[in-house]
């Protein structure tokens, strides 16, 4: 046999080699190529990219079956991934000019994927043209449009409040959810004493930190002057010179008064939503999006309810945060935009609507005789028509802001700054 | 004879379809990385200006950045240290004439070839607050390993030398494998005890492998993203902080891809020249020895 380390090549037999490879390669290349041509008789198909968040699996892949047997020719491939992973993929995917078609976004203008964001660097499809933007609410147009433009879609909004476990509050005989911010501490002393922690809290998981801020800033900063984010915008108010300084003492009163589990630093989001199915604490102040989560770790979802968190000593003063929910977009630099701004057309519709809030607990961003509303959230209607304000980081005017929240939150419950240190963080960013 | 230079002999032939791959895939990356540095790139869209070095001066501007250098050296420091002197140690051991060594090769080193995420994950269990569970249940202790500022960068060094002890422990097997078994017997008939022969045989001769141990460990420390990011983000705060995790999220959670980019090009520019430095010196030092 030729031994192969010895042979020798000329230049002109190494050229024709390569030549050869080359071809072969090419035959191969041609003869694998997926066949992407329609059935002869069928009108041409379409394949559509969707990238999203764990979140919307349920309601999108229920919609894009759906919408499969409106529109058979258009093929929709969804994939899911938590946010930090999709945050990445997709913002290299968007720099590189290979986006998805359809992909998700954040309502406002606080994240690098918000809206806001990916919208001013010219990637998104305007969709003002689609009859349902037209019936967005006035309070959801800043979180949806730039200039008077719809640049996302979403199907409703989510409140922050407490999800709470029934069976542990009777238990503890404890009879109605509290109205004012001294009824709530009164409640979580009433169950601490009764040998469980009043509230989980997991923040460990960044997001989660920055909900009970969220809970009480409604009631502290907005309902006093709620004009505080057209102020702020202006350079007239800052974070520390407002009621976030009083939200941030409350947040740190339920951590002195032993109302949180012990170590929620070291303690994750999944942790938390275990120690409330299970019962082993009474509530968490959440977002109404996650009640599928709490309602699948927990034996009995119907134990399972929410109210909103008083953060004022005076009920009619109490108001709460309701901020559009995560939604999409169509990528306005790909090959397919009409495809893919059709699919956000049909997700449009009041029926659509209705499945996706209904999905996620939502209320539907308009609403018929069809659309219903969990239960769980009824209580937070009432303040919906003018005691609601969108979550803060919507009207943020850049990506800083939230991340500072985060990071300040973890180091006031360290005891390792000081509300001062804090706020003044938060205003530094926001001036960024 | 002296041989001509020519781009069309056939070695040049069969390594260009190497160095066309080579030159799209990282040459390309990371001089069009360098040219982002010196920009405002948000990472996405086409608006671009060039800042010229105002970048470079914002790092030194930045508090989060210098405060996770510090914490970047820190963690290096303690991996460097701990990790290396435990490899040591596991590598004398299952060096010696067990029966099991193989099986227990196989077990320490067996940590390397997990990915650093599922490690972190794994270790979230580990470093569980609860007095009842994980490390706590099983030293009585009721440590925050991840939620306490003032522990979890070092709880962070300790998955890291869990993961990576086994793959310093192969590296210095390998150095004591090739020590002549003569060299002990002279020492041992000249009457040197166990701690004489590793002082003046062992250590000596293993110095090529610590060498290496020492680089790729100091390497990988000041890298050090994966663990960090997947088990605290960088909290409790910003006690976890490193350069990677801060040029992480410059790029992807702040928008500002130029300013992580220059980040990123100070963090290659001084992992290579602390590797220089350690490298001329240990190699020195056994040229020396």
């Amino acid at each position: 046999m030729t031994d192969l380390r010895h042979a020798k090549v000329s230049r002109g037999q190494f050229l024709r080699l390569m030549g050869g490879l080359a071809v072969a390669a090419a035959a191969t290349a041609c003869s694998t190529r997926p066949q992407t041509a329609a059935p002869s008789g069928s009108a041409a198909a379409t394949d559509l990219k969707f990238v999203g968040v764990a979140d919307q699996k349920a309601p999108m892949d229920e919609l894009i079956a759906a919408y499969r047997k409106v529109r058979p020719e258009v093929r929709l491939t969804a994939s899911y991934a938590p946010t930090d992973q999709v945050q990445t993929s997709l913002r290299t995917q968007l720099g590189a000019g290979n986006a998805p078609d359809l992909h998700v976004v954040y309502p406002g203008n606080g994240s690098a994927m918000s809206m806001s964001q990916i919208a001013g660097a010219g990637l998104l499809a305007d969709l003002s043209g689609q009859s349902w933007t037209g019936t967005i609410p006035t309070g959801f147009k800043p979180a949806l449009q730039v200039d008077g433009k719809t640049m996302m879609y979403s199907a409703g909004s989510s409140v922050i409040g407490a999800i709470y476990n029934t069976k542990v509050f009777e238990k503890a005989g404890v009879e109605a959810p509290p109205t004012t911010w001294t009824e709530f501490l009164a409640l979580c002393d009433k169950l601490k004493k009764s040998g469980v922690a009043p509230i989980a809290l997991g923040a460990q998981t960044p997001w989660v930190t920055q909900l009970i801020t969220y809970a009480l800033v409604p009631s502290t900063v907005y309902a006093k002057d709620p004009a505080f984010d057209d102020k702020q915008l202006a350079g007239q108010a800052t974070f520390a010179e407002s009621g976030w300084r009083q939200a941030m003492e409350m947040y740190l009163e339920l951590n002195e008064r032993g109302f949180f589990n012990d170590k929620p630093n070291g303690t994750t989001f999944e942790q938390q939503i275990s120690m409330v199915a299970t019962g082993r604490a009474a509530m968490a102040i959440q977002v109404s999006a996650v009640l599928p989560d709490f309602r699948k770790s927990a034996s009995s979802p119907g134990d399972l309810s929410m109210f909103p968190v008083p953060g004022a000593d005076s009920a009619d003063q109490v108001w709460i945060p309701a901020g559009v929910v995560v939604g999409l977009g169509a990528g306005a630099k790909g090959g397919n935009v009409e495809a893919a701004t059709a699919f956000i057309d049909f997700l449009g519709r009041q029926e659509s609507i209705n499945s996706w809030a209904k999905a996620i607990s939502a209320i539907p961003l308009t609403q018929d005789a069809n659309s219903t509303i969990d239960p769980a959230v009824q209580s937070f209607l009432p303040f919906t028509k003018d005691r609601a304000v969108p979550f803060m980081d919507q009207r943020w005017p850049n990506a800083e802001v939230q991340p500072v929240h985060f990071a300040v939150v973890q180091e006031l419950l360290a005891g390792k700054a000081t509300i001062d240190e804090a706020l003044k963080k938060m205003d530094e960013a926001y001036q960024k | 004879m002296i041989r001509r230079f020519s781009a069309l002999s056939p070695s040049w032939l069969f390594a260009a379809p190497a160095l066309l791959v080579y030159a799209v895939v990282v040459l390309y990356p990371s001089v069009a990385g360098v040219l982002y540095a010196f920009t405002d790139w948000s990472g996405i869209g086409e608006g671009m200006s060039f800042v010229g070095l105002a970048n470079f001066q914002a790092i030194l501007d930045d508090e989060q950045a210098m405060g996770s250098l510090g914490n970047t050296l820190l963690l290096t420091l303690a991996v460097v240290i701990v990790q290396n002197g435990v490899g040591l140690l596991l590598a004398l051991g299952v060096h010696a004439k067990l029966r099991s060594r193989a099986l227990l090769r196989v077990v320490f080193f067996a940590p390397v070839v997990v990915s650093p995420v599922m490690v972190a994950f794994l270790w979230k269990y580990v470093y569980n607050p609860d007095p009842s569970a994980g490390l706590n249940g099983l030293l009585g202790l009721e440590v925050d390993w991840l939620g306490d500022p003032s522990v979890a960068l070092w709880s962070i060094a300790g998955m890291v030398v869990w993961q990576y002890a086994g793959y310093s422990m192969v590296i210095f097997l390998a150095g004591l494998e090739g020590i002549p078994a003569e060299l002990h017997e002279a020492a041992m008939i000249d009457g040197a005890g166990p701690l004489q022969r590793f002082r003046y045989v062992t250590w000596p001769l293993l110095a090529p492998a610590l060498t290496i141990n020492l680089m790729l460990s100091t390497i990988g420390g000041l890298k050090l993203f994966d663990q960090v990011f997947a088990a605290t983000n960088g909290g409790p705060g910003y006690a976890t902080e490193t350069l990677s995790t801060v040029l992480y999220k410059q790029a992807f959670v702040f928008g500002k891809f130029g300013y992580s980019t220059a980040i990123a090009l100070v963090l290659a520019l001084f992992v290579a020249a602390v590797s220089l430095v350690q490298i001329s010196y240990l190699r020195s030092r056994e040229v020396a020895q």
